[in-house]
């Protein structure tokens, strides 16, 4: 199976790096010889039908910070050109999200698709903003389209209520599906610190971005909820659709206050049939969905299993590419029959 | 037979003072079972009381004269009748006139507990309130917990 790797910061280069590391995994258990034909970021592009040499890749990224630098092979090719002109099976596609027009990632992956590619998806952009075009264009195009990474990371959410729940009525999807604000009331909570004074730690740390609004107004989360009501419940909303409240109004006697009825302060985000919420909720502190740190955890109630709760990372360039390379997987064993 | 489920204040003679309106309405109780073990989050004991059928009328005023003494009937016949809501509330709590805050949220159930904290005059405050209400006017609730909300910039965070 070969590939075309869109975007290569930093989630794109933990897919090189899991794929070099699960090469011989994939082949003896999947029999899937998996290579990368291409590798394209903002500079170009290097390209080789034969499969570039990864560990060479992330040098030459590591050390100039440019793909177009590699050996002999490197271009300066514009990405539509590439996803276009190069033959591949399948891009993947992890270049930097814009939740408010889902661009460039939009028109990478409508290409992708027109030239008969598959596309696997971490991007929660386009999917946010377009999911139902996306998902026409893949099926008048007789390709597939998996986007698991896109909420929760590593955390299996969209598979598992697409696929492994498949039968049962999905009635809620709720939990905490962003992990900087996880961070910061769980660290709020546990040191009685101000909102202000721990968000400026999770940035020195690394957690939190250093434009953190996203996360902090809770339009992350919103992405979110919006790509599992359009592709676990059907619907065609936006994030215009969502009720939304952040939880820059939370203060550490909020916290206490909770606590002192036997619960937390947690950010989540809910969809049902009907609505779509993201705001600040009292977890009860022995409930699954009161995880600690940065985790993400979901909780999915059906008809027939009743509530089954997922945790996990929802971030991380290795956490991501494991979802990634789940779906990698998943579209060579439908290609095989 | 009729199931009720009370909730009593965790004091000597509430359980007598619970069974009075029901003896009083002539019903025949079959059994008691006081659940000691089983305290709600607010320090209520739980009882389960089986009485004998009896018409709607007279049930709801055992029920009204039993909401009367403070005993909370939680459930009819396993049906949830009333639910213990805990809220916390972020904003000028005070200084947009808590009063008026918790008059509003006792049109469609009670406040029964309050407790506020103010680290600063000037920023924000916080507080808990823990509201009784029939679960039949829950949604009407959340529309006033919206309400006041805009009208007087608070954060009202909900149970998940």
């Amino acid at each position: 199976m070969k590939i075309i790797l869109v975007g290569f910061g930093i989630i794109g280069k933990g897919v090189l790096k899991t794929i070099t590391l699960k090469s011989e995994h994939l082949k003896n258990r999947y029999g899937m010889d998996l290579q990368v034909a291409a590798i394209c970021d903002r500079s170009g592009a290097a390209i080789d039908e034969n499969g570039l040499d990864l560990e060479l890749a992330l040098k030459v990224k590591e050390e100039t910070g440019k793909i177009a630098d590699y050996p002999e092979k490197g271009c300066e090719m514009g990405i539509l050109e590439v996803i276009e002109s190069v033959n591949a099976d399948a891009i993947v596609e992890v270049s930097p999200t814009n939740i408010e027009t889902g661009e460039p990632a939009k028109s990478y992956m409508l290409k992708a698709f027109e030239t008969k590619k598959h596309v696997v998806s971490a991007n929660k952009g386009p999917l946010a903003v377009s999911f139902k075009e996306l998902v026409k264009c893949a099926e008048e195009n007789k390709v597939c389209f998996r986007y698991e990474a896109s909420v929760g990371g590593a955390m299996p959410i969209i598979n598992l209520a697409k696929e492994t729940l498949a039968g049962n009525d999905i009635k809620v999807i709720k939990g905490i599906l962003n992990g900087t604000t996880n961070y910061i009331l769980t660290k709020m909570e546990k040191e009685q610190l101000d909102f202000d004074m721990v968000l400026k730690e999770a940035q020195e740390l690394g957690i939190a971005e250093t434009n953190p609004h996203q996360d902090i107004s809770g339009l992350d989360t919103a992405a979110k909820i919006v790509i599992l009501a359009n592709s676990i419940f059907g619907r065609d909303v936006t994030i215009k659709d969502v009720e939304l409240e952040g939880i820059t109004r939370i203060t550490p006697e909020a916290l206490a206050m909770a606590n002192k009825s036997g619960h937390t302060i947690k950010l989540i985000g809910e969809v049902t049939d009907e609505k779509l919420i993201v705001c600040p909720k009292l977890v009860p502190i022995d409930s699954p969905l009161n995880v600690k740190g940065s985790l993400n955890v979901a909780m999915v109630s059906t008809d027939l299993a009743n509530d089954i709760v997922v945790v996990g990372t929802g971030a991380g360039d290795i956490e991501t590419a494991s979802a990634i390379l789940s779906d990698l997987v998943n579209i060579h064993q439908t290609m095989k029959n | 037979m009729i199931f009720l489920d009370l909730e009593l204040k965790d004091s000597p003679g509430e359980l007598l003072k619970a069974l009075q309106p029901i003896s009083s309405a002539g019903a025949n109780i079959f059994s008691v079972i006081h659940m000691r073990e089983n305290k709600t989050q607010d320090g209520r004991v739980p009882v389960k009381v089986v009485i004998e059928k009896l018409n709607d009328n007279l049930l709801n005023s055992i029920v009204e004269n039993l909401e009367k003494l403070d005993v909370i009937v939680a459930k009819i016949n396993e049906k949830m009748k009333k639910t213990n809501l805990e809220v916390v509330v972020v904003g000028h709590i005070v200084d947009t006139d808590v009063l008026d805050t918790i008059d509003r949220i006792n049109e469609f159930g009670v406040v029964v507990d309050l407790d506020l904290t103010m680290p600063d005059p000037v920023a924000e405050s916080s507080a808990r309130m823990r509201i009784t209400i029939d679960n039949e006017k829950l949604n009407e609730l959340y529309d006033e917990f919206d309400k006041i909300a805009k009208e007087k910039g608070l954060l009202f965070i909900k149970s998940c």
